[in-house]
């Protein structure tokens, strides 16, 4: 089943196509741990059908933006210090 | 001091509120994920009653109490007061209880703590078993803490903090929020924790009762816990937490525990706030690893739902600010008659009456007000004498607008604290809380003659003389007049 994520950026030139990149984006399936976030390495395409998940987005004070992507989750980055899991 | 009768926690201060006609029960099953953010808010900008939704959709058996102080009446009730108090009658209890003796807490027995009811430890931790709301459509996160307060202590003095920082879930073991530097907790942690690379212990108290919920808001020097206890009249209930040796308040509905990451930030915000605004932007902020959940069976959660006027925020803050200045003004030997903030300044203006006794006296208030621990929380101060009734808008304006001389009387105080949420100030001011602040003296000044000088307020109470005034408010009916004689 595809999933969907938001992020948050402060301009859009920061999904830049065609790299990989490092993003914190929250997942918005339903259920409990809807809006719970993660830190992964991901691709995003403005091509819809380019990923199976879908990637929304939203600016600097929450404004939701009408610009749409698909991800590709690649993998997921814990950030957490080891001394603290 | 006479007993005071006040709700001792958040469950006995909700039946208070539904039997007055100060909350209603909701009982249709309403969504975490905006709908009880969209009702509280609807409440607040009404002024409605406060909501008590029963039936939470994916969390049987727990319940939301939204808006629980945004309106006077509930704050009477919290105090034990009759709901049709008026402002000046609360605001003077509030003065009498924080002005008699510290009341310490008592340490309780865990069987003897509701909150212990439930324990969540280890791998059962995550903040997702908890009903945690998205407040606002397009905030950072769902936020725990919006109507709590955030209990950690001084290592070193030994000072307990209650404060009421905002806190969102990251993930189900993560919380950020927005801490200040000039905040208690912002003090201890740069004071002591940061430099250290030492981690904070810290416990989130939700559900408490509206006292501990009113000392955790307020900017008083006294500590909370005692701070409660006056204002409850009898000494507050407190436990030990599960993972570390900070107490909490034993009848709270939700207490979270766990320590303040020194060297690790997650993104927190952005987010709705009280000045109206979503303003702070999103950022790496202070960061919270969650160790245990304790709660009580059926527990409530508290929201405050934050935006333009009114919500407790403003408010509580209004309400507690301008007593604690009028405490400090005083302290000072300064003539004050009354210090008000009205809410719907969303406590950014705070209105001063003194007697203009002396030379410089509005100047001395604006120094002391802003110089003090309260200041940066407001930016404006304006000044009038004691002919002007501070809780009159109409009164005030019209001060204001008169008698304001624009190149004398308007002041501007440079490179001061300010916080992160003002919507005039920079977006650099306000990642580094640098804040401006301005004074409004709307006195007459004192070398003026009094007779010659000083222009003659024309108002049908100032001007007539008595006889004249009590003969036309007697016959006001007979002219053809309608209304009560005022």
């Amino acid at each position: 089943m595809a999933n969907k994520w938001e992020v948050f950026v402060m301009d859009l030139a920061e999904l830049a196509e065609g790299k990989e990149l490092e993003l914190t984006i929250r997942t918005l399936n339903d259920g409990l741990h809807k809006y719970t976030y993660q830190r992964a390495k991901v691709e995003v395409s403005s091509k819809l059908d380019q990923f199976a998940d879908s990637l929304q987005v939203r600016l600097g004070r929450g404004q939701l933006s009408d610009r749409k992507f698909s991800i590709r989750v690649i993998e997921r980055v814990e950030r957490l210090p080891e001394r603290y899991r | 001091m006479g007993k005071i009768s006040a709700p001792r926690n958040n469950r006995e201060f909700v039946e208070a509120c539904v039997k007055s006609g100060d909350a209603v029960r909701i009982k249709q099953e309403v969504d975490w994920d905006n709908e009880a953010g969209a009702i509280v808010r609807r409440c607040c900008e009404l002024g409605e009653a406060a909501p008590f939704m029963e039936s939470i959709k994916d969390y049987p058996g727990f319940s939301y109490f939204g808006a629980p102080l945004s309106t006077y009446r509930r704050m009477a009730i919290a105090l034990g007061m009759d709901p049709a108090s008026t402002l000046p009658q609360i605001g003077a209890e509030y003065l009498k209880r924080t002005n008699s003796e510290p009341i310490a807490p008592v340490i309780v027995d865990r069987r003897d703590a509701p909150c212990k009811e439930n324990i969540l430890l280890g791998d059962d931790v995550d903040l997702c078993k908890l009903p945690v709301p998205l407040v606002h459509d397009g905030d950072g996160g769902r936020y725990v803490g919006t109507w709590h307060g955030v209990i950690t202590k001084h290592p070193v003095r030994g000072d307990v903090n209650w404060g009421m920082y905002r806190q969102m879930m990251w993930d189900g073991r993560t919380m950020s929020g927005a801490v200040f530097p000039f905040s208690d907790l912002g003090k201890t942690l740069t004071d002591y924790y940061l430099p250290r690379g030492e981690g904070c212990p810290f416990a989130t108290a939700i559900g408490l009762s509206p006292l501990a919920a009113m000392a955790a808001c307020a900017p008083s020097p006294i500590p909370e816990p005692e701070l409660c206890g006056m204002l409850s009249g009898e000494a507050v209930r407190l436990v030990k937490c599960e993972t570390n040796d900070l107490e909490v308040p034993a009848d709270a509905e939700i207490i979270i525990e766990g320590m303040i990451l020194p060297d690790y930030k997650v993104e927190e915000g952005p987010f709705g706030e009280y000045t109206g605004y979503r303003t702070s932007p999103r950022d790496f902020r202070v960061t919270f690893r969650v160790d245990a959940i304790t709660y009580r069976n059926n527990a409530t959660m508290t929201i405050s739902n934050m935006g333009v006027p009114q919500d407790e925020g403003q408010l509580l803050r209004s309400f507690s600010l301008g007593l604690e200045l009028e405490k400090l003004l005083k302290s000072q030997g300064i003539p004050v008659t009354g210090v008000y903030m009205h809410p719907r300044s969303t406590h950014h203006m705070m209105i001063v009456g003194v007697k203009p006794t002396y030379a410089g006296i509005a100047m001395q208030i604006a120094q002391l007000a802003f110089g003090s621990k309260l200041g940066p929380w407001f930016h404006m101060v304006m000044v009038v004498d004691d002919q002007t009734d501070i809780f009159n808008w109409d009164e005030v304006y019209h001060a204001f607008c008169t008698r304001c001389n624009p190149e004398r009387g308007i002041h501007v105080f440079k490179n001061t604290t300010g916080t992160a949420l003002y919507p005039h100030a920079t977006p650099h001011d306000r990642k580094y809380s640098i804040g401006s602040q301005v004074l409004f003296d709307c006195l007459w000044p004192v070398d003026w003659d009094k007779t010659n000088d000083v222009p003659t307020l024309v108002s049908f109470k100032n001007v007539y003389p008595k006889n004249i005034q009590e003969k036309v408010l007697n016959s006001w009916a007979d002219y053809g007049f309608r209304g009560a004689k005022k």
